[in-house]
């Protein structure tokens, strides 16, 4: 009992860095290493998000992928992006559906069906935490806590 | 009783839909077919039984001091399905207070969207027309912050769609991006006035406009027009009220056949964080003798706390007199639509829950006893231009 208490405590602490360090990891806006796109700009990366712009500056067509609200990356890309909730962002949304103009970006389940949205489309573009992005994405933007 | 039964059961279907625990999130856009809705549930009542209040005049009677779920209630649904990666067709049906009393549900728009190029986007059939920024998604509560569209601005705006055809391009210009959007088409709807109807379709409408935005700015202007077909149907309403028909002279005096009225807007928006704020300003030139040409405009603010934006507005309206009725019965339809008054409101957004809102508002309205325009049934000798307005709504998405 009173060995098992330090290992406990050590484990708990562990824990708590863990996630504490998973709450502060790096966003990062990741494209398709083939569209011809090395960098970009916060506002470029919210004409996209946000339906404003369809095209990167070469002429590829973005293809933005998004996460369900059931993923907490969702709620910090877009406080981080724009300083929003999602609530607000929802808002944004149902004015651009049901007045015809835009339907929102696809939605996927976690971070690595949007690795795998933007690997499989020649202008995929998603956020992920900055150790899902691997080499078969180029991050483009990193948005600091 | 029989004008709460339908809003009772759209109540329902509506509670039973928001609170259906496997709801699909919003715009499951992934498989070609998507159902989506939109809804408010609305409760308003005035301090005056004086006039009639409405959301805007394409409603033919309004509230007073009762609460009523009349001018607010709304339930949406848009079916949308996209059968090649540029080619989208798009029904949305609406039930809200119309122009016969009646909650009936009407196709708002249906139309076929196709994008040749990613910022080119080309769309034909039953369209909503956009004469001021955010005219096309009035009903959608759930996408602003106020209880309603502020009214001095958007009362006089009844059109809601057209059958023609719009393009809209994108143009990015480094980090900012320069929209322009064009549209034609026949007006489709009919305006109340007294028990009669106004009948606008086939009135051809143009317009369109240049926007641009930048970081958290937008800006646009707008213009548009609109020809009518028929005139407005005053000598019915004066012949039911008095017994007799409008005089020749008047009815050629006040006649609105084949003449064009002109639409001109500019509107500033920032949304950044917390902050929201809008500026929008109006011009109304009415190219006949029945309507008066109109300036108008709001303002309004907002700072989100967590789940609370409480917000502020002012908004205004000012329609030019003419003195130059030929009769006193032309003069009396002359001051029906005169509009000159100023409101102040404020009030409180609340996303208490994912994809629902609730809003209370209050709308202080400090105007002349002339202004009328804006207004239903009303009683011109105890109307003295001042009346307040509470209003609750619960808005939804789905």
């Amino acid at each position: 009992m009173s060995i098992r208490r330090p290992i406990l405590r050590c484990a708990m602490f562990c824990l708590l860095i863990l996630s504490a360090a998973q709450a502060w990891a790096e966003i990062v806006v990741v494209v398709n290493a083939r569209c011809g796109v090395a960098a970009m700009t916060r506002n470029e990366v919210i004409n996209i998000f946000f339906g404003r712009n369809r095209q990167y500056f070469n002429g590829v067509e973005a293809q933005p992928v998004d996460l369900t609200d059931a993923n907490p990356e969702r709620a910090r890309f877009y406080s981080l992006l724009v300083g929003k909730d999602l609530s607000e962002i929802n808002a944004y949304w149902s004015r651009q559906v049901f007045s015809g103009r835009a339907q929102p970006p696809v939605k996927v389940g976690s971070a690595e069906e949007v690795i795998k949205w933007v690997v499989s489309h020649p202008g995929g573009i998603g956020f992920v935490d900055l150790s899902k992005a691997d080499a078969r994405v180029r991050v483009v933007y990193e948005l600091a806590p | 009783m029989a004008r709460w039964r339908p809003i009772l059961t759209t109540l329902i279907a509506c509670l039973a839909l928001v609170l259906m625990p496997a709801r699909p999130a919003v715009a499951e856009a992934d498989s070609a077919f998507s159902l989506q809705g939109f809804g408010t549930l609305g409760l308003a009542r005035t301090t005056s039984d004086d006039v009639e209040y409405v959301r805007d005049i394409s409603q033919p009677r309004g509230i007073d001091k009762d609460w009523d779920a009349l001018i607010d209630s709304v339930l949406g649904l848009q079916a949308a399905w996209r059968f090649m990666p540029q080619l989208e067709a798009v029904v949305q049906a609406t039930s809200r207070y119309r122009y016969d009393k009646t909650f009936t549900p009407e196709i708002a728009w249906a139309y076929v969207k196709y994008d040749p190029l990613p910022n080119l986007s080309l769309r034909a059939g039953r369209l909503g027309t956009e004469f001021f920024m955010m005219a096309d998604s009035r009903w959608v509560g759930y996408s602003f912050l106020t209880v309603r569209p502020p009214g001095d601005y958007f009362w006089y705006l009844p059109f809601y769609s057209i059958h023609g055809a719009d393009a809209a391009i994108s143009l990015p210009m480094g980090e900012s991006v320069l929209r322009a959007k064009a549209f034609y088409g026949l007006s489709n709807g009919k305006i109340p006035l007294a028990d009669e109807q106004w009948d606008i379709s086939g009135s051809p409408m143009l317009g369109g406009y240049l926007e641009y935005q930048f970081g958290p700015w937008t800006a646009r202007a707008s213009y548009a027009n609109i020809r009518f077909e028929r005139d407005l149907p005053f000598s019915p309403v004066l012949m039911k009220a008095r017994g007799f028909p409008l005089s020749a002279q008047d009815a050629r005096f006040l006649s609105t056949r084949d003449t064009r009225t002109h639409y001109y807007s500019l509107g500033v928006v920032y949304d950044s964080g917390p902050w929201q704020a809008q500026l929008m300003l109006n011009h109304i030139d009415q190219g006949n003798n029945a309507l008066e040409s109109s300036d108008g405009g709001y303002l309004l603010g907002g700072y989100r706390i967590g789940e609370f934006t409480p917000y502020l507005g002012y908004s205004w309206v000012l329609s030019k007199s003419r003195p130059n009725a030929p009769s006193a019965v032309a003069a009396y339809f002359m001051q029906d639509s005169h509009a000159d008054q100023q409101t102040t409101f404020a009030g409180m957004r609340w996303d208490f829950a994912r994809n629902v809102a609730f809003k209370a508002q209050w709308d202080g309205i400090r105007g002349e006893a002339s202004s009328l325009f804006p207004y239903r049934q009303d009683n011109r000798t105890r109307w003295d231009g001042k009346m307040d307005v509470f209003s609750l709504t619960l808005d939804f998405v789905f």
